[in-house]
């Protein structure tokens, strides 16, 4: 009987110990998005260029245009939810699906694209390039 | 007593009134404000009480951007708008030109719409050649030969009511520039001396460029006049069907210039786009429309046997392949998202599986089944690890409900054991007692 019970017990015990060290070693970090994340980091992108980072479980893009400045937008065109992507050639937003455009602020300026994409706030906070969305929207 | 009862009561009338002036002051102001300041007109004053046509009320003069812009009934009637009497505003002296022929009126209009330096200082970006292109189109041709049954500026624009075209309650505003053609071209009766069809509304109605105006509110969607033109408005014809089409489906078009296709087409004399899609009635295409199957476009003009006959089918095939790939790992992902699994990763990479379906459907114009089984194999390999991911998700959540309920049973042995063990150790102190 004590055998059992001890057995029991340590069983118990390793069950209540199990999660509490899998919580404190966690699985590689998931980032959940929420409402801000870091896209990059500083020096990762050059100038006139982008690169689709994971705000979520969906896409968005980072810009850095030829004068180095930072833009943010969702990645998802408006027009069937393919993918965009950042020209280098125009200096504009590019959906390879039905050849749509938006320029640098998000705005659908040629093709399909019935409306904007999302545009993000973008700061610099020390190594990283934090994209959040913006407030009220 | 009653002195001071009297004086409460005014100052809480006063205060009442102070309070409703408040309120209704800046309603009042706002709709001086909103409303159009347009100048008193004595035609206006008289044919206000007139019946329809030559009724003009003084709301809808109020409304038309000619009179808001400080132009008056004289502008295109001649006579005198500011004399009272009836004699004098419709004097031949003052110039009274009275109702225009409709024969005249394209004419008319273009006196100042077709002067550039006049217009230009009303908006120095409107076009000034909508005459020109006016004459170039069937209804100005049509009414160069006296035929006045054709538009004219006025059936299209409305009169004495003119919006401009960005105004939604325009009848040229994008969102009722197709309802405002039918009103001629779906009246089988009006239409019977053209010999041609009048079911081309009731086709636009239920195509997908309809959808995308009305329904999903996209002013950029095609209406009547993006392919027809609207001041020199003509079927396309044959040969400018691909252009037309391509200003928006541009790849489509690349693609169907190095397709088969092509040449085919125009040795058969069949205008390119159309032929699959029909014009109007333009649906939504789905998988069905490539194929070999019995709602398969290509059957109306491949056989079994045939080289054509054979790329339409494996086009089809790698397509519902894909689309079965994905979705059976959207089912997978969706069945562990409910059950509280992280699985936002392979949704962003299933994104990208969709993505290639979209673009092998964009692919099949080439018509190379090569090409397309390129973009479904990329599609493909994503649906595998997305699927993949999913299954993961799923065995992981087996794992853990596993976990917790071995956790539970041992519990709830540990608490059996606890129950028995204090039984005997209370037994054996009652007997040891005893």
């Amino acid at each position: 009987m004590q055998v059992l019970l001890g057995g029991g017990l340590l069983a118990s015990a390793v069950s209540f110990l199990y999660p509490v060290w899998r919580y404190l070693v966690p699985p590689v970090a998931t980032d959940l998005g929420g409402d801000s994340v870091v896209a990059a980091k500083v020096g990762e992108l050059k100038a006139n260029s982008g690169k689709i980072f994971r705000f979520g479980s969906r896409p968005g893009l980072l810009v850095r245009t030829a004068d180095g400045e930072y833009r943010a937008m969702s990645a998802i065109c408006t027009h069937l939810n393919c993918t965009v992507q950042y020209r280098s050639d125009v200096r504009e937003v590019w959906c390879a699906c039905h050849n749509g455009f938006y320029d640098l602020n998000g705005r659908n300026i040629a093709g399909p694209p019935p409306r904007p994409l999302e545009s993000y706030a973008v700061h610099v906070n020390g190594d990283d390039v934090v994209v959040s969305r913006r407030r009220g929207t | 007593m009653a002195g001071a009862l009297k004086m409460k009561l005014t100052r809480q009338l006063l205060s009442l009134t102070v309070a409703a002036g408040c309120l209704l002051l800046p309603a009042t102001l706002w709709s001086a404000e909103a409303r159009p300041q347009v100048a008193k007109s004595s035609c206006v004053e008289c044919h206000s009480a007139f019946p329809p046509p030559t009724g003009v009320s003084e709301a809808q003069w109020a409304a038309d951007i000619h009179a808001q812009k400080g132009l008056s009934c004289a502008s295109c009637h001649g006579g005198d708008a500011k004399d009272p009497s009836p004699e004098g505003a419709m004097s031949k002296k003052a110039g009274f030109r009275g109702k225009p022929k409709r024969t005249e009126i394209p004419a008319l209009c273009a006196k100042c719409h077709a002067d550039g330096a006049y217009m230009r200082q009303y908006n120095p970006s409107l076009r000034t050649d909508q005459l020109a292109q006016y004459r170039t189109s069937v209804h100005g041709k049509r009414l160069a030969q006296g035929d006045t049954k054709v538009a004219v500026c006025i059936d299209c624009h409305s009169v004495h009511g003119i919006r401009s075209a960005k105004d939604t309650r325009s009848t040229v505003n994008p969102l009722n520039v197709a309802s405002t053609c039918s009103r001629c071209h779906s009246d089988a009766n009006y239409m019977k001396d053209y010999k041609i069809k009048t079911d081309q509304f009731a086709g636009y109605s239920a195509s997908v460029h309809h959808e995308a105006m009305v329904v999903r509110g996209d002013l950029s969607a095609p209406t009547c006049t993006t392919c027809h033109g609207n001041h020199g408005a003509a079927p396309p014809g044959v040969a400018s069907v691909e252009n037309v089409c391509s200003t928006c489906h541009v790849f489509q078009a690349q693609l169907f210039d190095t397709s088969p296709h092509k040449a085919a087409f125009a040795a058969m004399g069949a205008a390119s786009c159309i032929t699959c899609h029909s014009n109007h009635r333009i649906v939504h295409p789905t998988d069905k429309f490539v194929g070999t199957g019995n709602e398969a476009i290509c059957t109306n003009c491949h056989a079994a046997g045939d080289p054509g006959f054979a790329a339409a089918g494996r086009i089809h095939d790698d397509l519902v392949k894909l689309d079965e790939a994905l979705k059976r790992s959207a089912e997978v992902l969706d069945k562990a998202e409910r059950s509280g699994m992280e699985v936002s990763q392979a949704r962003l990479e299933e994104a990208q599986g969709r993505d290639s379906l979209t673009k092998a459907r964009v692919t099949l114009h080439s018509f190379q089944p090569d090409k397309v089984e390129q973009d479904t194999q990329a599609g493909m390999k994503i649906a595998a690890k997305t699927y993949q991911a999913g299954l993961q998700a799923l065995a992981e959540r087996d794992y853990r409900r596993k976990g917790l309920g071995l956790t539970l049973i041992t519990i709830l042995v540990v608490l059996a054991g606890l129950r028995l063990y204090i039984r005997q150790t209370e037994s054996k102190n009652q007997s040891g007692g005893s």
